[in-house]
């Protein structure tokens, strides 16, 4: 006779192992992420796409045979002669055991599917927004109602049905009355003291509050490698944001020799001839500002994308504007984007013309080639990569 | 569900009674019903109770759950393992024929581990308390802070990169100096001169291939390391001789279930599908080889030959290799319609010889030199240098290594050794070193 048990233990006895798995995963997924960045599927603003990420090493090596093997097979019924050709690709050994041992061999890559908020987070996972200051909280406090027990007195919408019909019942069993038994179908009814309410208490809490402009360059100078770069660019600011914040506004300011205030998908599509007048955005910028972003209540972030292009005529009236910028701003973000440029080349005059402005508020980066994307990032919000 | 635990009971009466009028000879067998869940989870720890943590585990889990619930994959036939009493478990969400199939053919197995001379080293008394005392020094290692889970796994990685390269009948490591003695013995009596050259300070002194048994004789490594090594290496060891007889694993435990389900009176409604299933699970795989399938027909042929007396030798003496060897003859090759195929430069794959009169025993040999291990290289330690340097060998056979998997595994050896390494091998007839 044989012993038969139900399993019982509710304990997951893989958890452990599927929990180290997926740290090594998301250490070279970490770590394949940053070839991806500036790829262009990654600005497509579908949150439903799916990422492919080349993934390296969470492979198990063992000595194996490589293709020049023979192998054994079984074909009862078909007719199979020599030299016959019976498959293209190299075969892979047929490990010992088929669990344990690495099926295919010498692939040192194998993908990873994640989705767009999953890439964004583990873009964005060790990074914080620099000098996030508790500013004057007032008018986006977030109140959030909590539950605190009950409470015998209340407004009948938070009478709980469930506590008070449990309150009776115990009232009933203490006083022995029995429905069964009740003569003429006398019921027990409820009682005052019965009734308990929810108890809630506000609970405020306080937010940061950020608004962030983006400003973009769309004159004719811009090509459309360039354009590429900057939106990559703003993606990974985009995302950063609205993934660490929720209670922030952004402001999208595209220019050429005006600036106007427009909406995320057209800051992203749309695009237009001329010259180029750098001062009309962060005029507007300011004007903004003033109107609908108090710097005592808010946290200002701005960045900029250009090629560095200005009407020299414009200049004097830039670099007041940006003085003022710096004024309010927690972090005026100017990138200067310049793909065709050779070695070289110096940088564009705007970029020239904010240095001496450099410091804690205005940072400037440069952007040559997509590979630049990543690490122009990272010095502007001033974080570091995860370590693992 | 269409059964209860009693009915498990009352089919299980039936085959041992049954079984037993057979002669056959098995451990306690020891059913534990699981959700589908568990099973999966028991599956990625080999079946045991209680496992070691490591991410190759939760790997194979989650590869396992997707093809499962992408429905391309039903769940093991089985699991049982090779302890005694005989662990073995049961999908509760199997209907009840399922489970009759499955009960019989843990029998067979069980049968099988108990008898078959390769499993006397396995010590199944004791594996699973072994394996849940391994598993508590680890968690200690893990939680040591001087060592920590970085350090740990990769040990533990280092250590399944080399999990095979150990012995294969689990015998005891004899000592170097009992070896020695040995050598000075033969010298001392050497009348023709035969040992005149030998070097007796070498180091070992015959090609060790118990390569993680040196590592963990030999190594200048911490304490804890040496124990993981010897974890994974009596793992290893406890798991060669189920690599060395899977074919005449799952044919003993297919016949037996064949020849107990038609004995026990089954009503048609459970006959009808164990006979479907069985056809399902013996069935051969086009351009490969199903061990359920080749060792069904094997014993089968040798009770219509010789007689079932011949099928009981065989499974306590054969190995894969030898069974073959002894058992599958011309017009079996020709019935199954063996062939042997490889890869070609520049023609892709093609066949290189197929079950005719003239090609028939090259197309066995092949097969032969695949089976029962045979698809993991040999290597051994040819030498260990004065400066501590290891010579590792490979054993090349006219199949030629995988060159990135041995590179990654020449670091896992390198980290366990921690000293220097070379190794060396020969591909397209070239010889070629590493370190």
């Amino acid at each position: 006779m044989s012993i038969f048990r139900e399993h019982k233990t509710v304990a997951d006895r893989t958890a452990t192992d599927r929990r180290r798995h997926k740290r090594k995963i998301e250490k070279a997924i970490r770590e394949g992420i940053h070839h991806i960045v500036a790829d262009e599927s990654i600005i497509s603003k579908d949150g439903k796409q799916k990422y492919r990420i080349p993934v390296r090493g969470i492979k198990e090596y063992r000595f194996v045979y490589g293709s020049n093997g023979k192998q054994v097979g079984s074909a009862p019924g078909k007719d199979v002669k020599r030299d016959q050709k019976i498959g293209d690709q190299q075969q892979p050994g047929q490990p010992a055991q088929p669990n344990k041992a690495g099926g295919d061999k010498g692939e040192e890559y194998y993908d990873v599917e994640i989705t767009h908020q999953e890439l964004a987070e583990y873009l964005f996972a060790e990074l914080k927004l620099p000098e996030l200051q508790k500013r004057q909280f007032s008018n986006i406090d977030t109140e959030k109602l909590k539950r605190k027990g009950y409470r015998p007195q209340g407004i009948m919408p938070r009478l709980d049905r469930k506590k008070s019909a449990i309150a009776r019942i115990k009232r009933m069993k203490a006083a022995g009355f029995d429905s069964n038994l009740s003569e003429d179908g006398e019921s027990f009814s409820f009682h005052e003291d019965d009734l308990k309410y929810r108890h809630y208490k506000i609970k405020k809490k306080p937010c940061t509050n950020a608004v962030i402009f983006f400003v973009m360059d769309v004159s004719g100078s811009m090509s459309q490698e360039k354009k590429f770069l900057a939106r990559s660019f703003y993606f990974l600011l985009c995302q950063f944001l609205r993934l660490k914040y929720e209670t922030i506004d952004v402001v999208f300011i595209s220019h050429h020799t005006e600036a106007k205030e427009v909406e995320e998908k057209e800051f992203f599509t749309v695009a237009s001839l001329g010259g180029t007048k750098a001062s009309s955005a962060l005029e507007l910028a300011n004007d903004i500002i003033s109107k609908r972003y108090h710097p005592s209540s808010w946290n200002i972030y701005l960045f900029q994308c250009s090629d560095g292009d200005n009407f020299s005529e414009d200049n004097d009236k830039f670099l007041e504007e940006a003085r003022k910028i710096c004024s309010t701003a927690q972090l005026y973000g100017y990138c200067e984007i310049e793909p065709e440029t050779s070695w070289m080349s110096d940088a564009g005059k705007l970029f020239q013309l904010l240095r001496p402005l450099q410091g804690n508020k205005l940072k400037e980066v440069r952007i040559n080639k997509r590979d630049d994307v990543w690490p122009a990032f990272l010095s502007l919000m001033g974080g570091t990569q995860a370590e693992d | 569900m269409d059964y209860r635990l009693e009915d498990l009971k009352n089919w299980d009466e039936k085959i041992v009674t049954l079984a037993k009028q057979h002669g056959l000879d098995w451990y306690d067998l020891d059913y534990e019903v699981v959700d589908y869940h568990e099973m999966i989870g028991a599956m990625v720890h080999h079946g045991m109770p209680s496992m070691y943590s490591h991410w190759s585990f939760g790997k194979s889990f989650e590869q396992t759950m997707n093809r499962y619930n992408l429905g391309a994959e039903g769940l093991p036939y089985e699991l049982i393992i090779n302890s005694n009493p005989s662990l073995a478990y049961l999908m509760r969400e199997n209907p009840l024929y399922l489970q009759i199939l499955i009960m019989a053919h843990c029998v067979g197995h069980s049968d099988f581990f108990k008898n078959n001379r390769m499993f006397r080293n396995t010590m199944p008394e004791s594996v699973i308390q072994r394996l849940r005392s391994a598993k508590k020094r680890i968690q200690k290692y893990v939680e040591d802070q001087h060592i920590g889970i970085d350090a740990v796994e990769k040990t533990l990685d280092a250590c399944q990169a080399l999990q095979f390269q150990t012995t294969k009948y689990g015998q005891v490591r004899r000592p170097h100096s009992e070896i020695k003695a040995e050598y000075v013995e033969l010298i001392n009596n050497d009348k023709d001169g035969k040992y005149k050259n030998f070097n007796i300070d070498m180091m070992p002194l015959e090609p060790d291939y118990d390569l993680l048994g040196f590592i963990e004789e030999n190594a200048r490594i911490p304490e804890w390391k040496r124990d993981i090594i010897h974890v994974c290496r009596e793992e290893g060891q406890y798991f060669w001789p189920q690599i060395q007889t899977k074919i005449m694993n799952e044919g003993w435990a297919s016949m037996t279930h064949y020849e107990l389900c038609h004995e026990l009176d089954l009503p048609g409604e459970l006959h009808i599908p164990i006979i479907k299933m069985h056809n399902a699970v013996v069935r051969p795989h086009f351009g490969a080889i199903n061990p359920y399938h080749l060792g069904f027909h094997l014993f089968q042929k040798i009770k219509e030959r010789h007689g079932i007396e011949e099928c009981f030798l065989a499974r306590e003496v054969c190995y894969d290799a030898s069974f073959l060897r002894q058992y599958l003859t011309e017009e079996d090759c020709v019935e199954l319609n063996l062939f042997s195929y490889s890869a070609k430069k520049k023609m892709g794959i093609t066949v290189d010889d197929v079950s005719d009169e003239i090609g028939w025993e090259q197309v066995k040999k092949d097969l032969i030199s695949g089976v029962a291990g045979g698809s993991i290289p040999v290597v051994y330690v040819d030498e260990m240098k004065k400066d501590r340097m290891l010579i590792v060998k490979h054993e090349h056979d006219g199949r030629d290594l995988e060159l990135n998997h041995a590179k990654e595994v020449m670091e896992h050896i390198k980290y366990l050794w921690n000293d220097p390494i070379r190794f060396y091998t020969e591909i397209e007839d070239e010889p070629w070193e590493m370190d």
